[in-house]
């Protein structure tokens, strides 16, 4: 009895939503839309004035959520879409999931962020600031509301991070819609890679991925793509096997440690190799490895064969036992 | 700049089989019917802005400044031609003369055989605030200049000369002290008549002992400034007045990958005191004319393509004082 009430008010609630979704779509196409986007092409000073005026409010807040993202390989950029530090990027800017980048927001604080998921198909991506907030966002147009033709504007930390300049504004229109790429006519390069279109309310409606050789081809990934893949990116999942970021290889991680197993039956550290993933994590000479990731460990075989698993930049929970005490260590592995 | 840390792939556009909707190109933000959208400011490139030839090539075009004919333009652009010739609106003339320069804004004064022109109307201030739209010339045929559109991009500052400002001059540490190596043509140095093997005694009123001298004297110095310069040659000393040059446009820079991405950028492109940023594109041939606000008022002078995404501009408030220290400098 109790059970299918509550499958019926599920139901129910579902309904309501659907229904919901149906109005908020109805009414919201045009409750906020600039009317100039409507025309083929603004007709005269007035209307032109009207797209800056929306551009220049936007502008701001728009700036504030902009980041520069600096990785090992090189710098791109991004934008925080929540108080507590939720980025958006490119794929081919992370390059990989948890990895460790810094980002440098408006201000030129600079703060720890690590990569979340990545669908390397289209070119999405995810990072999270490490510091709890509350930071600067944008909205993101989750309706898709922007159609063919509309004003929208580009903002990007080009060439890499440079506090005089600031992300540089770019406006253009939307020229092309396909499947999982949009493009305009805003002008990129190099260090945009990850940053924000917006339309000219500022809400996020893109993110940058390419260029052509045109100044017309400006290549962004749209929100929808994002809105297909949300949670499985949180969560921290490589999505494809396209060609904006390359799956780390199972068994590609690297240690760094010798090890003999005890007559108790124990794994103990015997070496650690000079400048090795372990002794950059602290492990010591000595040290007994307990469990790797909730797993218990015991023997060499159980090491082997968990680290089999593991590719190169995971990262690795340890407990060890030094000196009777237990101790837990993170090691972020590195490439064999 | 840190350039060589940029990530943005470039890939081809190949054409896609799956379905798309696209905008004609004639209504693309730089499409052909834009310029009646912008209609004051097109009459203004049309009366004021000029075209610079040398011979039948168009290399760089120019602000008409008086109504009897003197013309701004981007210096470095300009100074090797052979044929100079200058179109204002329709009309094309062929006897110009350069009558001063600017090293350091790299501006330089044109004049033509021309009465009755209208000259630049100039903005009251150049803060005209970031999302603001610019227009400038982008292609031109002979009766017409076509306008381009964009936004002011970014805050207004200084662009450092790319590598620094230099003397010119490769640095030799030998026993008996600092001596000049090769010293290019184009330099400052060269031109001050330092040659390969003088030996450096002084920059302004500094010794220089050795290499780290040098280097501290220079570290704040500006594109433009003008050093006195001790050098010893056969046993003699000697003393000269250098103008610095920012060092990629002395020696040479390395491209970048996003140069490569630009495409045909100024060949002098930093060491510019303040500019106005903007994202009107364009390439090293369409820079020197005016950048225009919606009213079509001049609010500064083009002055560099820098890459894909960015173009400066010399705001109103110093081009107004270069055009009036030019034209002294011109009339005395």
């Amino acid at each position: 009895m109790r059970d299918s009430f509550a499958g019926n008010c599920k139901m129910k609630t579902t309904v309501a939503l659907l229904l919901l979704g149906l109005m908020i779509s109805a009414f919201s196409q045009d409750a906020n839309r600039l009317s100039v986007n409507d025309k083929k092409l603004p007709v005269g000073s007035d209307d032109m004035r009207a797209i800056e005026a929306a551009l220049k409010s936007s502008l701001p807040a728009a700036r504030n959520a902009t980041v520069c993202l600096e990785l090992a390989q090189g710098s791109g950029s991004g934008v925080i879409i929540s108080a507590d530090g939720l980025i958006l990027t490119a794929a081919h800017v992370t390059g990989g999931v948890g990895k460790d980048i810094t980002a440098i927001l408006a201000d030129g604080r600079k703060i720890k962020c690590e990569s979340l998921g990545l669908d390397s198909e289209t070119d999405c991506a995810m990072a999270r600031l490490s510091e709890k907030g509350p930071y600067p966002f944008v909205e993101v147009d989750r309706a898709d509301l922007t159609k063919l033709g509309d004003w929208v504007f580009s903002l990007g930390h080009s060439g890499g991070y440079d506090k005089e300049r600031g992300a540089g504004v770019r406006i253009g229109r939307l020229v092309k819609i396909a499947d999982s790429t949009w493009q305009s006519d805003c002008t990129l390069i190099g260090g945009d890679s990850g940053g924000p279109l917006f339309d000219v309310r500022g809400r996020l409606i893109g993110i940058h991925s390419r260029v052509g050789a045109n100044l017309q081809q400006n290549m962004h990934v749209p929100m929808r793509e994002f809105l297909r893949h949300w949670d499985e990116m949180l969560k921290g999942e490589f999505i494809g096997e396209g060609p904006f970021a390359k799956k780390p290889k199972k068994g590609s991680g690297f240690l760094g440690v010798g090890t003999e197993e005890t007559a108790e039956g124990k794994l103990r550290v015997t070496k650690v190799g000079r400048e090795s993933p372990a002794e950059a994590a602290g492990i010591k000479e000595g040290d007994v490895i307990v469990k790797i990731d909730g797993a218990a460990i015991s023997n060499k075989e159980n090491l082997q064969k968990l680290l089999k698993e593991k590719a190169a930049d995971e990262k690795l929970m340890l407990v060890i036992v030094r000196n009777g005490k237990e101790k837990e260590i993170t090691v972020r592995l590195g490439e064999k | 700049m840190k350039w060589k840390t940029a990530i943005m792939m470039i890939v081809a556009c190949s054409a896609t089989a799956r379905a798309f909707e696209s905008l004609e190109s004639d209504y693309r933000t730089n499409g052909s019917l834009m310029h009646a959208v912008v209609t004051r400011a097109n009459q203004s490139l049309q009366e004021f802005s000029a075209v610079v030839y040398d011979g039948k090539k168009e290399i760089g075009y120019g602000i008409v400044i008086t109504e009897d004919g003197y013309i701004l333009g981007k210096w470095s652009e300009l100074k090797n031609a052979g044929a100079l010739s200058v179109r204002v609106g329709g009309e094309l003339y062929d006897t110009v003369e350069i009558s001063a320069q600017d090293a350091r804004w790299d501006v330089c004064l044109l004049k033509i055989e021309a009465g009755g022109l209208k000259p630049v109307v100039y903005a009251d201030s150049s803060d005209i605030g970031q999302g603001s739209w610019v227009v400038a010339n982008g292609a031109t045929s002979r009766t017409e200049r076509r306008p381009m559109i964009g936004v002011v991009s970014a805050n207004s500052r200084e662009i450092r000369a790319e590598g620094g400002a230099v003397l010119g001059v490769e640095i030799k540490e030998e026993k008996s002290g600092i001596v000049a190596g090769k010293v290019p043509e184009i330099s400052g140095a060269y031109k001050a008549g330092i040659r390969d093997g003088d030996k450096i005694i002084s920059v302004g009123d500094r010794e220089i002992l050795k290499r780290e001298d040098l280097v501290e004297f220079m570290k704040d110095r500006r594109v433009g400034e003008k050093i006195e310069v001790g050098y010893q040659r056969d046993g003699v000393d000697q003393k000269t007045l250098v103008e610095l040059m920012g060092r990629a446009d002395t020696f040479g820079a390395e491209e970048s990958r996003n140069d490569a991405m630009s495409g045909d950028v100024s060949k002098r492109r930093s060491g510019f005191p303040r500019v106005i940023q903007h994202d009107i594109g364009g390439t090293s041939k369409t820079v020197g004319g005016p950048l225009l606000d919606l009213d079509g008022k001049c609010i500064g002078m083009n002055i560099a393509r820098a890459n894909r995404a960015e173009s400066y501009a010399i705001p109103v408030e110093e081009l107004r004082q270069i055009s009036q220290a030019l034209l002294d400098q011109a009339k005395k």
